[in-house]
């Protein structure tokens, strides 16, 4: 029964998540939930920024990229910006290819570290 | 209508489905062209005819090199694609890399093999103070404007007035400069008529391109996966690659390329993060704010341009290539295992039969506009 009650408590935390400004991709574990989204869109060639919504708030972020089937990263390396309240800004990332690529985000929190990775396709 | 619409898709189709539909994307994506010019945030004379006009006498002004008899155009020659022909350019030395033609130089986001600048007009600074190109100083640059009564009356009407500090004048010398070659832009070729038939679905238009191009566009754009490189209308991603080109220069000296490239352009006092950059919100600056030095950076080059490639033989950073077909018959063979690329996978051996090496190089062809579209000028020496 205690059980039960925590996951209730918890529940409405988890919902609260928003990255105001349009939509969004979410990624989640039983942790965390990252919403995230470029700006402006990614174009191949072009700099773009991401702007993040981690919930709840870690410890640190370190956001970056890769393309796996080439075994590269990006030439370039973003710098994050937090906004406070589990926002933040990366800026900085150019992707130089077409092809898939791997967004990756690593969260420190409690002293473990969490990894979430997210394939986009672009031309 | 639907008929009409019917008929017109069968009469394209043939042409038309010699390319799948990722690759006619692909090839869209080489177009439109020209592109529209956009001036440069971080060069206030950028776009200005005035010192375009002032830019392009400095650029064949030969009192701007020690000897006084070199100007940029000793190796930038308009008569062979704004290049040399040389391997190896020639300036009061010889250097260790190829002469790049300055046709639409101003669409790239590095400059320089090694991308060692983040501007066009901090690049075009360097071979004025290279010991072993023009061989100038600030000093020397500036005395020259400031005695020459049509020289800094130009200046004067591009930037106000002529500057008592040397670096400051000698930065405007290179924003006149790289005004003027922002307008150097190679013409419309046999691929930009393909290219927009292909879009319009024009099947005349397409048909009129030669099959052996279309052949070799097919490997450009699938098997061989050649636009993963050479992308977008001026068929470069601007970025570094190491291509299997050895980088030995002679026994005991190395051409580190971008990895020593990242280092100069962060020690520039004219990189875009320094007092010279116009652009005072240093939107212009995020790559060279965030680019990354890594090991695998060394033996890196810059993708170079496609554009009016036939013109620009010999080919890669050291000119070691002589004909496009060298060109094509080295990534044909290249040996992954001779990459220093740490673990990079991206280049592989094409393979190319006779047949297709040759419908390659046909296509690489169609890229080039035939050349001739600058004529040279005497100047009037007019300005009081």
């Amino acid at each position: 029964m205690k059980r039960g009650l925590w996951l209730v408590l918890l529940a409405p935390a988890a919902q609260a998540c928003e990255l105001p400004g349009g939509p969004a991709e979410k990624l989640q574990s039983a942790a965390h939930t990252i919403l995230y989204r470029a700006a402006p869109a990614v174009r191949v060639g072009e700099h773009f920024a991401l702007e993040l919504a981690v919930c709840p708030t870690p410890d640190g972020l370190r956001v970056d990229a890769w393309m796996p089937e080439h075994r590269h990263g990006m030439n370039y390396r973003p710098s994050l910006k937090a906004l406070g309240g589990g926002r933040y800004r990366a800026e900085g990332l150019l992707f130089h290819m077409p092809g898939r690529w791997e967004f990756m985000f690593e969260l420190r929190a409690g002293g473990a570290t969490e990894r979430f990775a997210h394939a986009v396709r672009v031309e | 209508m639907r008929r009409a619409l019917v008929l017109l898709l069968a009469a394209i189709a043939p042409a038309a489905l010699a390319f799948t539909e990722a690759e006619q994307r692909a090839i869209a994506a080489h177009g439109p062209w020209p592109p529209a010019f956009v001036p440069d945030p971080s060069n206030r004379a950028s776009g200005r005819p005035e010192a375009i006009e002032l830019g392009e006498r400095l650029f064949f002004e030969r009192r701007l090199s020690a000897n006084g008899e070199h100007s940029c155009s000793r190796c930038h020659l308009p008569e062979r694609n704004w290049t040399d022909g040389e391997a190896r350019a020639l300036g009061l030395e010889r250097v260790e890399r190829n002469t790049p033609s300055l046709n639409n130089v101003r669409l790239q986001r590095w400059f320089g093999w090694d991308g060692a600048h983040d501007s066009l007009w901090a690049q075009s600074i360097r071979p004025l103070l290279d010991a072993r190109e023009l061989g100038m100083s600030a000093a020397q640059v500036a005395a020259l404007v400031r005695a020459d009564a049509d020289l800094s009356c130009r200046y004067r009407r591009v930037f106000g007035s002529v500057p008592a500090v040397d670096e400051e004048l000698l930065v405007g010398v290179g924003k006149a400069l790289a005004a003027f070659q922002e307008t150097l832009v190679s013409g419309r070729t046999a691929f930009d008529e393909f290219r927009d038939a292909l879009v319009k679905g024009d099947a005349a238009g397409i048909a009129a391109y030669p099959q052996a191009a279309k052949r070799g566009l097919g490997i450009f754009a699938g098997k061989g996966s050649c636009n993963v490189c050479h992308l977008g209308p001026a068929f470069t991603n601007g970025e570094f690659h190491d291509t299997g080109i050895p980088f030995f220069i002679e026994k005991g000296r190395v051409d580190p390329g971008r990895h020593a490239g990242i280092q100069k352009l962060r020690a520039s006092p004219f990189n875009l993060l320094g007092l010279y950059n116009d652009d005072a919100k240093r939107s212009t600056a995020t790559g060279t704010r965030h680019v990354r030095l890594e090991h695998r950076n060394f033996g890196e080059f810059r993708t170079p341009s496609l554009r009016n490639l036939a013109l620009s033989a010999p080919y890669m950073h050291n000119g070691r290539l002589a004909s496009l077909r060298d060109v094509v018959n080295h990534y044909s063979t290249i040996s992954p295992d001779r990459l220093h690329a740490d673990g990079e996978a991206i280049l592989r051996p094409l393979q190319l039969s006779e047949r297709g090496t040759l419908d390659l190089v046909a296509f690489l062809e169609t890229l080039s506009d035939g050349g001739g579209r600058y004529a040279r000028k005497r100047f009037a020496m007019d300005c009081r």
